[in-house]
């Protein structure tokens, strides 16, 4: 008698998104199994994987990551060889250098770099803040201004900013509207529905449920995500039927573990090999939870995540 | 006349201009001749929003005023009014624009006329956002320059974008007022047809923000009802083509305030009479229903809750109000919305100035609100935020509650010149801000005055709060439509939900039922929702079937069924934040209370600790609950099992907090006087055998009553 | 569906003996409705009882013991697919691969660099993964290179005579003998059974896998081990998945009940970064034992943190040990910071304040393992718990007289100002993202 078991297809499913235009646009979501359970059923749009950059430059980059940079001179030499990392499906870039608590670049500033990446690549983008919600409304709501027609996605709208940038990105500049928040499955709704009572559809919008580097209270991050999937796909919650975009590169290179010099920890060993470790570790967790897309940027992580994927597609 | 002779009358005449402007433009320029705007995809915006139709030659333009003929029609009925004010405004559009006709620059400086889209794509965000509140229309000549000024001024002080169509235009620019796009204040051109470019704006950020298909007439209408905050302030004198206008914009959902008095007809709520200009800011936020957000409260002093901690010393204290000395109470009374004027100050009595450093002295705020969904229910929960409120202030201390106040100020916040007004400046501000959804008005009045402090503390604030306390008492279960849920503890107890009844509160102890539903009307998308309970299953069980639906769907499909009143079957489920667990007590046929704060062995063999770890976590355990003290008393506690004589065994400090109000629900249900002295605690046993044993000398109910199991 | 205590209660003797351990027989039963006791602790209950009970109370998938003495661990024992439902039980384990042909001693050693302890759990490679070339003594004598390692032995070896010769070496750390297959169970469970060994079995794809089980099941044996890996990724993570879904269904198929080994060197060789990958995904997804090529810190930070995560029972946060912990070479004149002992909050502010690079000293008092409001909600953090634990733990060791305190809590400076004398209390923001400017800024104002 051979195993019998059940299959665990849901009648609900993950909404499509789609981003950015031409051949090179990409769809996440669609799903209508547990993350990887093709043998469920087929997964039509593998996980995409994402390359991010910083409009700081590679000045705070480990060595691996400036290797692969070597001579590129402007945001858009750089924006290029991110789109062209082999494993990359999209660039992500990142505004930090708008942190008022940072450099505190202007809005111009920032704005500048964004139309020059944008001109600079045709792979699907993601624009994301300084993380500080008062600068990321105002930045957030020009870039999808300088981006229109990219169908970008604009990470994020929070419960504090999501008006602005929501009607900025999924109405006014018919952007994706990427909806963060802190590692709670209710607040993830909450914002969904917030951002639907704007008006934008929902088909326009991605959620960042929050995240941290294994290690960290990561257990928040896998049961919000299991029960994120659990509620959209077992109890058909349309609310949470949106796909997951992690941003991993952040939490995964801020970390002790991935920071410390081979000088302070001599037996942890070389401090690059201890990052690329937490970046992948944690990609794949948070892939194995049910993120649709991550974002990393170490070449070493993008080549190693994609294959994983395409290994399990 | 009336108000529909009005209406159609100026529409026949606008009507008469545009087919004869029209007419000329083809004898000149030929029916080919191309018409369109500058910066839009939208044609004429107005009109191919309502009608679905692109206009792009004078031909067409032609045919369209055919369209608008339709509207036109003449019976005296309210839609048909509404309908001619609508083919004003296109007919004025059409006029606007043949102004642009072969590359045409109709408008100069400081005259915008036609707005473009990405005008519009700017203006949405801030709009949607709030942080433009409102879009004012102020049209023709106000009585005075002055008049002008000031109010085109208050409204931009409020964030409010101003368009200026007409006399106003020449006033403020008399007055040497800054105008432009840039600070909100659009002039856009003197003829009264220039109105028409912001009806363009609203009726565009319809399609654009709003994603209504061109010609939707309907799905228009309702989304600048709804979501475009504009109105209209027109001065006197008005002629029929202003009313025909003003027909137009109360169509779309914009309300129209006046001054002129002579041959109007009011209409509540959309064309209102305000002779008093200075008014006409109020009425109009009033009408349009505008609240304004306070990002910054005006006192000399920081208000943040890094100082909620702060203690002011006696040494350091300037003056002290001590409701334990002298009368002093703090109290909010819901008003009607016209008895309120919004933001208004009174203080009855002396300032901060005339008292004695260091004496204690009486005070008493009043803190009266108003709002369309005000209830006198949230009083109390708006007045359990004052302590905090005031407690933010910097140098400024509070401490108790109702007439047992006391608040200290600080010297220091003293010389930084903190007065009565600007306490009273914080209440305001933090209930506007708060409580934006139930409140739409809200006035602060102070007392210092000695006599008024008793005479009111007796006539008006302790009545105030016998009344609450009696209604508190009455709220039952069975009196109340609704219940509520409370989910706020699912971040850590995933599959957990609390139904909140007036008289089964959370089992944090935290959420009332009058917490839940203000929960809910303040936060509709928050964590407590309404549960009906209209589908009675099984009424001495707590079984409804609404009850059990909304508990499937709160817990993801967790839960199936709860009851509310029993502990045996279905209990609801416990979080981990519960106050107390029950759990039941198998020699004594009873249940054995214990709580958080006693650590010691129960005689069920366990602690409260490992009681917790069995019951937590959303999971049901039939036998055990979690719940809050207050339940303890509740006349639905466990009234499946019989309630309350079930129980057997408390803590002894736990027994002594319950003891008045059990002893009283015991006397009510079963007769029985000083129940708690027929319930063990740990000084007496924690052995379920001699428990027994003082159970059946002192006749414990319990013993008698039918086996649980 | 498990039993309620109540149920389990009404077959007990009612008596309250105590010869259980238990004060009550309530107590007892709520205890074995947990799976915290054995039913068989009871020597009162009667046998139509225990039948009753020991069906509906068995778990639907088997603990697992392996290793001997202090290497000993349990494997398996879930009942829950998703650790937010009930939690996660038995951790998983991390196995190196050696074959003989390697310096085995070396490799071993080159492991156990790898030892140390995260919020009170020791991190290492617990077990070694011996594979059989087809050199029988060769194999032997790996073999007995990593006894008394003081790790878990598991014997990846299909052939007969190889096992019984390697576990005459090793039997007594009771290993895994990882070689049953559809060609050889019956014997297999024979050698297994006679060593008194666990034994882990293996197919070419997962009905094989199933069938083979099921039949070493009717020969009587239940001490077993599912080899899960498949021929690819694919097929690994699809197998490791689908037995443990079967076995937590509703209706559970026992004969996926045990617990599950997958090997990343067959699937991955000598890519390290897939491996790390992989093996995240296999914590998450039911990989009870998970072979590697080696254990080292770039594997070990990664996968222990998350396993030590995905591990925590959700009703029972992660605390740190109460307690100063001075940061960026803080000395006794640095400020003073406080907050609880949930290892979130320990770990997001000890990161922020490393990253401020402002000298402090951290002090954590014992807040019941919780968040820093919760705590504050439920008494466990108040002006009295960390005015006492100052004067008694931090006056005697740290000179700085300047304590910053939780944002959230401000509402608790002036009662701690009032029993700290001689003390300044500062509040902190009340995000802990804000305290690198707030540290740089109070260090630029030399305010500390």
């Amino acid at each position: 008698m051979p195993f019998n078991g059940k299959s665990g297809k849901f009648n609900a499913s993950i909404n499509t998104v789609e981003v950015g235009c031409g051949e090179k646009a990409i769809k996440i979501g669609g799903e209508n199994v547990l993350p990887f359970y093709t043998f469920d059923a087929p997964i039509e749009n593998s996980p995409k994987v994402g390359v991010m950059i910083s409009d700081l430059g590679l000045g705070n980059e480990p060595a691996g990551v400036k290797a692969y940079y070597e001579g590129c001179t402007t945001m858009a030499d750089i924006a290029k060889k991110a789109a062209a990392m082999p494993g990359a499906d999209f660039v992500c870039l990142k505004l930090e250098g708008a942190d008022p608590n940072g450099e505190n670049k202007s809005t111009e500033d920032c704005i500048a770099v964004v139309k020059e990446v944008v001109d600079a690549i045709d792979v699907p983008l993601v624009i994301a803040g300084c993380k500080n919600v008062t600068k990321d409304s105002e930045l957030l709501t020009k870039a999808a201004e300088a981006a229109q027609g990219k169908n970008v996605i604009i990470l994020a709208a929070k419960e504090e900013n999501y008006k602005g940038i929501g009607a900025a990105a999924g109405l006014a500049y018919n952007q994706k509207v990427g909806a963060e928040s802190a590692v709670d499955i209710n607040l993830a709704k909450q914002l969904n529905v917030l951002i639907s009572q704007l008006g934008v559809a929902p088909s326009s919008v991605v959620m960042h449920v929050g995240t941290a580097a294994v290690g960290y209270g990561f257990e928040y991050v896998v049961s919000t995500m299991d029960r994120v999937k659990a509620a959209a796909l077992g109890q058909n919650d349309t609310q949470l039927q949106m796909p997951i975009i992690t941003p991993v590169a952040d939490e995964a290179w801020n970390v002790k573990e991935s920071m410390a010099s081979e000088e302070d920890m001599p037996e942890w060993g070389p401090v690059e090999a201890r990052g690329i470790g937490m970046e992948v570790s944690t990609a794949a967790s948070v892939l194995a939870s049910g993120s649709n897309a991550v974002i990393l940027k170490h070449p070493t992580s993008v080549a190693t995540i994609s294959k994983m994927i395409k290994e399990l597609m | 006349m009336t108000l529909f002779d009005r209406v159609f009358g100026g529409n026949d005449a606008v009507y008469g201009l545009t087919e004869a402007a029209i007419d000329k433009a083809i004898a000149e320029h030929g029916a080919d001749q191309a018409v369109s705007f500058p910066g839009t995809a939208y044609s004429l915006p107005c009109y191919y929003s309502v009608t679905g139709t692109k206009v792009t030659n004078l031909g067409e333009l032609k045919e369209a005023l055919g369209v608008v003929k339709t509207l036109m029609t003449r019976e005296k009925r309210l839609n048909d009014a509404f309908m001619s004010g609508v083919a004003t405004a296109l007919c004025a559009e059409f006029i606007e624009a043949l102004k642009y006709l072969n590359g045409a620059e109709p408008y100069s400086e400081p005259l915008y006329g036609h707005l473009p889209d990405a005008i519009i794509r700017e203006l949405g965000v801030p709009l949607v956002t709030g942080d433009i509140p409102g879009v004012a229309v102020v049209l023709g000549s106000a009585p005075s320059k002055e008049e002008a000024v000031e109010l085109v001024k208050s409204y931009q002080a409020q964030g409010i974008l101003v368009t200026l169509v007409g006399g106003v235009i020449d006033q403020c620019t008399e007055a040497g007022l800054n105008m432009g796009y840039s600070v909100r204040i659009v002039p856009l051109g003197k003829d009264v047809t220039s109105v028409i470019h912001v009806v363009s704006v609203a009726l565009r950020a319809a399609l654009i923000f709003g994603n209504v298909t061109p010609g939707d007439a309907g799905n228009l209408m309702k989304y600048t009802f709804e979501r475009v905050p504009a109105f209209v302030n027109a001065f006197k004198p008005l002629d029929d083509v202003i009313v025909a206008c003003g027909a137009g914009a109360i169509a779309l959902g914009f309300p129209v305030v006046t001054n002129e008095t002579e041959n109007i007809f009011r209409v509540p709520k959309s064309l209102i009479v305000q002779e008093d200009v200075s008014k006409f800011n109020a009425t109009s936020l009033e009408a349009r229903d505008i609240k304004i957000k306070i990002t910054k409260i005006d006192i000399p002093v920081s208000f943040a809750s890094a100082f909620e901690g702060e203690i002011i010393r006696k040494g350091d204290m300037q003056v002290e109000f001590d409701g334990s000395r002298k009368d002093c109470f703090e109290l909010v009374c819901t008003k009607e919305l016209t008895e309120i004027e919004d933001h208004k100050f009174e203080l009855i009595g002396p300032d901060f100035d005339t008292m004695e450093v260091g004496s204690k002295q009486q005070i008493a705020y009043i803190v009266n609100v108003a709002g369309k969904n005000m209830q006198t229910d949230f009083e109390p929960v708006f007045e359990r935020k004052f302590h905090s409120y005031i407690n933010c202030i910097e140098g400024v201390m509070h401490t108790g509650q109702r007439d047992m106040i006391r608040i200290r100020v600080s010297k220091a916040s003293y010389e930084a010149g903190f007065r009565a007004k600007d306490l009273a400046e914080v209440l305001y501000a933090n209930i506007k801000n708060e409580f934006d959804a139930v409140v739409d008005k809200c006035a602060v009045t102070i007392i210092t005055d000695a006599d008024e402090c008793t005479k009111l503390r007796h006539e008006m604030a302790i009545p105030a709060y016998d009344r609450r306390d009696e209604r508190l008492v009455s709220l039952t279960d069975e009196s109340v439509p609704v219940y509520y849920s409370c989910i706020m503890c699912q971040a850590f107890s995933p599959s957990h939900v609390c139904v909140v009844t007036p008289e089964r509160l959370g089992l944090c102890g935290a959420v009332s039922w009058l917490d839940a539903k203000a929960t809910n009307e303040l936060d509709p998308e928050g964590p407590c929702q309404v549960i009906t309970k209209e589908r009675v299953i099984d009424e001495n069980l707590g079984r409804y079937e609404d009850v059990d639906e909304a508990v499937q769907k709160f817990s993801r499909g967790a839960l199936e069924h709860v009851t509310l009143y029993s502990i045996m079957e279905d209990p609801m489920t416990s979080c981990g934040c519960f106050e107390c667990i029950c759990g039941i007590e198998p020699c004594s046929n009873g249940v054995v209370i214990t709580n958080r704060e006693y650590a010691g062995q129960t005689p069920l063999g366990m602690t409260f600790s490992e009681l917790a770890s069995m019951t937590g976590g959303g999971v049901q355990t039939p036998g055990f609950m979690g719940h809050g003290k207050h339940f303890i008393a509740s006349k639905k506690f466990m009234k499946a099992e019989g309630g309350i004589e079930r129980i057997v065994w408390m803590p002894k400090d736990l027994k002594d907090t319950v003891a008045e109000r059990l002893n009283k629900t015991a006397q009510e249900l079963y007769g029985i006087e000083n129940f708690t002295d027929m319930v063990g605690d740990e000084t007496i046993t924690t052995e379920p055998e001699k428990l027994l044993e003082f159970l059946t000398e002192k006749g414990h109910p319990a013993l008698g009553l039918e086996p649980m199991m | 569906m498990a039993l309620k205590g109540l149920d389990i209660f009404k077959l007990t003797p009612k008596t309250n003996c105590k010869e259980c351990g238990s004060p009550t027989c309530m107590a007892f039963s709520m205890k074995v409705a947990q799976g915290a006791m054995e039913l068989s602790k009871c020597p009162h209950m009667s046998e139509e009882a225990i039948a009753t009970l020991s069906e509906a109370t068995a778990p639907p998938m088997k603990s697992i013991k392996v290793g001997a003495g202090e290497a000993e661990c349990t494997l398996g024992g879930e009942t829950v697919l998703a650790r937010h439902e009930k939690t996660f039980v038995s951790k998983s384990r991390f196995a190196v691969r050696l074959t003989p042909d390697m310096d085995v001693a070396a490799a071993v050693a080159e492991a156990n660099k790898v030892d140390y302890d995260r919020i009170g759990e020791r991190m290492h490679a617990e077990m070694v993964y011996v594979e059989y070339t087809g050199d029988a003594a060769a194999y032997a004598e790996a073999v007995k290179k990593v006894t008394g390692s003081g790790k878990v032995i598991i014997l990846a070896c299909k052939d007969v005579e190889a096992a019984k010769a390697a576990l005459e070496v090793c039997k007594a750390e009771k290993p895994i003998l990882n070689g049953a297959d559809a060609s050889n169970y019956a014997e297999m469970v024979e050698v297994a059974k006679a060593a008194g060994v666990v034994l882990g079995v293996t197919g070419a794809d997962i009905n094989e896998l199933y069938d083979t089980t099921a039949a070493i099941e009717k020969l009587g044996y239940k001490e077993l081990v599912l080899d899960t890996t498949g021929a690819n990724i694919k097929d690994t993570f699809a197998m490791t998945v689908q037995v443990r879904r079967a076995c937590l269904d509703k209706n559970p198929d026992r004969t996926c009940g045990y617990p599950s080994i997958v090997n990343l060197s067959a699937v991955a060789p000598d890519d390290e970064a897939m491996q790390i990958a992989l093996a995240s995904m296999f914590i998450l997804k039911y990989g009870s034992i998970i072979v590697m090529d080696t254990m080292n810190y770039a594997r070990a930070l990664p996968l222990y943190g998350l396993r030590q995560n995905v591990y925590t029972d959700p009703q029972k946060p992660m605390k740190v040990e109460p307690g100063i912990y001075p940061l960026n070479g803080a000395d006794e004149n640095s400020v003073v910071l406080t907050t609880v002992d949930f290892a979130l909050t320990y770990f997001v502010v000890s990161g922020e304040l490393e990253r401020s690079g402002v000298p402090c000293n951290l002090v954590i008092s014992d807040a019941g393992g919780l968040s820093v409001l919760t705590a504050w909600a439920a008494g466990k953090l108040s002006s009295t718990s960390v005015s006492k634990f100052i004067i008694e733990n931090v006056e005697p060791k740290v000179k700085s007289r300047k304590l910053i305190i939780p944002g959230k809590v401000a509402v608790l400076k002036g009662d701690i100002e009032a029993k700290l004398p001689g003390w300044e209390v500062i509040v902190a923001p009340n995000e802990a993202v804000q305290l690198v400017k707030f540290l740089k800024d109070m260090q630029a104002s030399g305010q500390i």
